[in-house]
């Protein structure tokens, strides 16, 4: 699997299909994106981690810097969000965070 | 040469990127300066940079929109400052583009006017991606536009560097 992380709107699924060589519709059931989103209100977040590395690709935005949010549940998203990305880093062959659009590669 | 140099608050990435000025063979030396002096708060902040600069010969340009209509008077050494400023002016200052697709077109078509002007340009970005989603409206659609902005213009860059507490980490150029 690789992990592909970045700020928001860094072009990270971009970098993805040029990767795979597909459009981005063509991610449909080989990468999966916005992990960062399926960390919430997830109970185990290392079984998620076992099962979103079956995949090919996995993107997740990097959400945790700026302010801690006031409302309890966001803080809690993502603190879960951070620590599903670094699961995710743990079991990816390539770790890769994009930047304005430049791949720099992790791991 | 085109440097970007991207940092978020307080990281140091203004001193960096006069730093690149000052090491810079050309003159004469331009400040861009995009900051509307709102308030006290924005009052301090320009008086504080305008003493960081002093005595480093630097000419300061004052230019809040439409940078691609800027004319610089000689070609030298050129440090914009910042493309948050500049982008946030296009979408909300009355004088700016108003829309998001206006306002990348604005600042990107911007800096890509003034390079010719140059002999060398340091562009200061912010990063403000990276803290979640969760933003509605508004500051989603400048968030949205700082992105593309920043995408195009490191395309467009020579070298881009984010600067971390004062340390730059090369993203491309400089041996990357």
């Amino acid at each position: 699997m690789i992990f592909i992380t970045g700020p928001l709107y860094s072009g990270k699924t971009e970098y993805a299909c040029s990767l795979l060589g597909c459009t981005p519709e063509g991610l449909e059931g080989r990468a999966v994106r916005d992990a960062q989103e399926l960390a919430r209100d997830c109970a185990d977040l290392e079984a998620l981690a076992d099962e979103l590395a079956q995949s090919e690709v996995v993107i997740a935005a990097e959400v945790g810097g700026g302010v801690v949010p006031v409302d309890p549940r966001e803080r809690a998203g993502r603190e879960a969000a951070g620590r599903l990305a670094c699961l995710l880093a743990q079991r990816a062959e390539r770790v890769i965070r994009v930047f304005c659009g430049l791949p720099q590669v992790l791991k | 040469m085109f440097t970007l140099v991207i940092g978020g608050a307080a990281s140091g990435k203004s001193e960096y990127a006069e730093g690149l000025i000052l090491a810079s063979p050309h003159r004469p030396r331009y400040y861009i300066a995009t900051m509307e002096p709102f308030g006290p708060e924005g009052q301090a902040r320009i008086a504080r940079h305008r003493a960081l600069r002093r005595g480093k010969g630097f000419e300061t340009v004052e230019r809040y929109t439409d940078l691609a209509a800027l004319a610089l008077p000689r070609r030298g050494a050129v440090l914009l400052e910042c493309l948050g400023n500049l982008t946030a002016n296009e979408l909300y200052s009355p004088a700016g583009a108003g829309t998001l697709e206006g306002a990348v077109s604005a600042v990107a078509g911007g800096v890509e006017a003034l390079l010719p002007q140059c002999a060398d340009l340091v562009v200061v970005g912010n990063e403000v991606c990276s803290g979640g989603r969760n933003y509605a409206g508004d500051t989603d659609s400048y968030l949205r536009a700082l992105a593309e902005v920043s995408r195009l213009l490191a395309q467009r860059a020579d070298r881009v560097c984010e600067v971390v507490c004062g340390i730059p980490t090369w993203h491309k150029g400089a041996g990357v």
